[in-house]
């Protein structure tokens, strides 16, 4: 069968245990292209109008999905919590439901379920369970592909703790084990983006920031390729811990790398209208003041152009290089 | 040294006179913030991050108001607050991070929380929560707090759906509102006994109902959904209940401060399989807010004969944004008209006023139509 996997959301987190599970089932699956204009507008046309832009691009990966004919299921999870106690955003825990609402003739398509990931491998066993009884496969094989997709994050995880990006995780996944061993290239500054991993590396939403900051020089490193043990010590500062995962490791990764000595400056990307965002971002303004590193919002929408991207990223650029005593660019 | 601290709470419509007198028995000041204008708007906009929810704006706004107009005063800010979902969970962090960095230190905060996970942590933090709210007294003294305080929230409820009852109704203008008023004075300073509440709310509503006005009315009726504290706050809805009902619309809102406690912490096992059942196949999984509320209670309301439904929520609220999506689907599955009127710093009541009006308007032809009375036309669901 061919399993459509929409390029949006926790596919940024969560792609390499599902390529293992349906991998090792065998069955076929088929990505969305990555985001693109018409993606964009198929799914701003399809959400509702102020919902948070990276849930508008999801849906259009959907209906890209669901317009393709031979795609048998489109896999919508619904990825209920990430770490004990640590749950996911209303717009996401509500995720199948909105699609199913938008898209209600092609209903049956969907192939959805609860995941609660990081707690254990019984809810895992149960979620994947779900999908193989779906799939038809039987229970030894769905045991044997969760142990494959459980084996596939782990690796994936290695990477990013090594410092490889997901955008590379996703083009190597056939070879992780390469990439494990793979040399990263260091260069002459560090810059460190904070948020969601969705927003961070859905490169055409963001204007390509990561390629952008590697063209001058930068080397970046992202929230998500730290432990969570190194920055488990900023719940003190944030009083009291964020009920989403996600947001937690965005503002405790952006309190880490500021602190860090070797990091020159921290970008946090959000989308428009994302609501937790907000939150973290002002954590993270509030504790820059105290710290003293140099801090970017970049928030994106539909609208957002190259032009005025390239400008404020260069200009962070410029301040960073002035901050270590470099010098202006020379135009 | 300990110093007398004043309370101050979160002012939400009209109950904030039940919230006065619960303090006032525990022997503590009080202040109630102003409902919120264009002052404590003001306030609250400029200090808090842009995309945070307009609530949180507005509170912040009114206790900044009252931190600056009183900084010899300490205050003990009260903040009603959970663990979920919703933003709500995490907003007394965020003010005391805001209010220190403007160079306010003349507070604490009091967050009252329910029990979150893990239990062993979260009921001994309950217990303490709740003393540090309720101060050291002896138990009784507390527990009449609470019984006189839920007395008068429930009176001045019943006053006030009486007035939304008798508005579209009355022959002279105005006189509801004018009876209406004398009563929740008189609520609101009445002594802290229980037999006073009940002596004068029976007065008072005999009062009200002696207004003159045309009981046998065939009014359309619309229902209000949406997000508690836009829902239940006067001034942060710009007072859409008063102007529904003398626009002649039988107005009924779902959330009150009585069914919301009592739905969410006394009964909330009951209500969450209540809710589930009636909400399957559109919103039947737990996302915190009002969200699912909204869902089901305009599925309730088109069973219970409504014409219409509003959904008044705040711009950017998490859940009602997503719930407002799956009312587009209720909308057309369950043939009611569904308004989502969002909210915030930027609302304008000309503007607003006028997408009601349309609205009654299409429910008032819809209603004729229905009846058999004008030819049939076909179904429009507005939405935003």
């Amino acid at each position: 069968m061919k399993i459509g996997i929409p390029r949006g959301l926790y596919f940024y987190v969560y792609y390499p245990m599902w390529y293992g599970f349906f991998e090792s089932l065998g069955h076929d699956m088929v990505l969305s292209v990555p985001t693109n204009k018409t993606i964009l507008n198929l799914g701003v046309s399809n959400a509702v109008d102020d919902i948070c832009i990276s849930v508008k691009v999801y849906h259009g990966h959907v209906k890209y999905l669901l317009d393709k004919k031979d795609v048998d299921y489109v896999f919508v999870p619904r990825v209920v919590s990430e770490d004990k106690y640590k749950y996911t955003c209303s717009k996401l825990a509500a995720m199948p439901d909105l699609i199913k609402s938008v898209f209600s003739k092609d209903a049956d398509r969907i192939l959805s379920v609860n995941m609660y990931m990081n707690q254990g491998r019984k809810p895992l066993f149960d979620a994947f369970g779900e999908i193989g009884r779906k799939l038809g496969a039987s229970v030894k094989n769905v045991k044997k592909a969760v142990k494959e997709a459980v084996i596939y994050q782990e690796k994936a995880t290695n990477c990013l703790r090594n410092g490889h990006n997901f955008i590379e995780v996703v083009r190597n996944i056939r070879n992780l084990d390469d990439l494990l061993d793979k040399p990263v290239k260091e260069r002459q500054y560090k810059v460190a983006l904070a948020g969601f991993p969705y927003d961070i590396y859905d490169s055409y939403m963001n204007g390509d920031v990561i390629k952008r900051l590697e063209e001058a020089d930068v080397r970046v490193v992202v929230t998500d390729m730290l432990n969570p043990k190194v920055y488990k010590k900023y719940t003190k500062y944030m009083i009291k811990d964020l009920f989403w995962h996600q947001a937690n490791v965005a503002a405790k990764g952006g309190m880490y790398y500021m602190d860090s000595p070797d990091i020159d400056g921290v970008i946090t990307i959000s989308s428009f209208n994302c609501g937790i965002g907000a939150i973290y971002e002002k954590l993270l303004d509030l504790y820059s003041k105290e710290t003293g590193k140099p801090l970017m919002h970049i928030v994106v929408d539909e609208q957002t152009g190259d032009a005025g991207l390239v400008t404020r990223i260069e200009a962070f650029i410029d301040l960073i290089r002035v901050k270590k005593g470099d010098g202006l660019v020379a135009s | 040294m300990r110093r007398k601290a004043t309370y101050i709470f979160p002012r939400m419509g009209y109950s904030y006179a039940a919230f006065e007198s619960f303090f006032q028995i525990l022997g503590y000041d009080v202040i109630t913030p102003d409902p919120s204008n264009s002052q404590t708007l003001k306030r609250g906009v400029s200090n808090s991050p842009e995309g945070m929810c307009f609530p949180f704006k507005i509170l912040l706004g009114q206790f900044m108001k009252v931190l600056e107009e009183n900084p010899d005063k300490y205050f003990k800010i009260v903040s009603l607050e959970s663990y979920g979902p919703c933003r709500f969970g995490y907003y007394s962090p965020l003010y005391s991070k805001i209010l220190k960095d403007r160079g306010l230190n003349n507070f604490e905060i009091v967050n009252v929380e329910g029990i979150y996970p893990p239990w062993y942590k979260g009921i001994p933090r309950f217990f303490k929560k709740l003393i540090k709210l309720v101060g050291w007294h002896a138990p009784w003294t507390g527990i009449r707090a609470f019984v006189i305080a839920g007395w008068k929230v429930y009176a001045i409820e019943e006053l006030e759906r009486k007035l939304y009852h008798l508005i579209p109704r009355e022959k002279i203008t105005g006189s509801t509102e004018k009876a209406f008023k004398r009563a929740f004075e008189r609520i609101h300073h009445a002594p802290n006994k229980v037999r006073a509440v009940k002596k004068i709310l029976a007065e008072e509503l005999e009062r009200m109902d002696s207004v003159e006005h045309v009981e046998d009315l065939d009014l359309p009726k619309i229902g209000l959904v949406g997000e508690a504290y836009m829902l239940m706050d006067y001034s942060n809805n710009l007072e859409i209940e008063k102007k529904l009902a003398y626009m002649g619309v039988d107005v009924d809102r779902s959330l009150w401060v009585t069914n919301w406690t009592l739905d969410r912490i006394i009964r909330a096992k009951k209500h969450l399989n209540h809710m589930s059942e009636v909400n399957k196949g559109y919103l039947d999984f737990f996302i915190g807010g009002d969200g699912q509320e909204s869902v089901m209670n305009t599925i309730l309301y088109k069973q219970k004969g409504f014409d219409g439904v509003i959904q008044v929520q705040p711009f950017g609220c998490l859940p009602e944004t997503a719930a407002k999506q799956i009312l587009s689907k209720v909308s057309k599955d369950y043939d009611i008209p569904v308004l989502s009127l969002s909210f915030d710093e930027q609302t304008g009541e000309a503007g607003f006023i006028t997408r009601l009006e349309a609205f009654v308007d299409m429910i008032k032809e819809r209603k004729l139509s229905k009846s058999g009375t004008r030819e049939k036309k076909s179904t429009a669901v507005v939405s935003h």
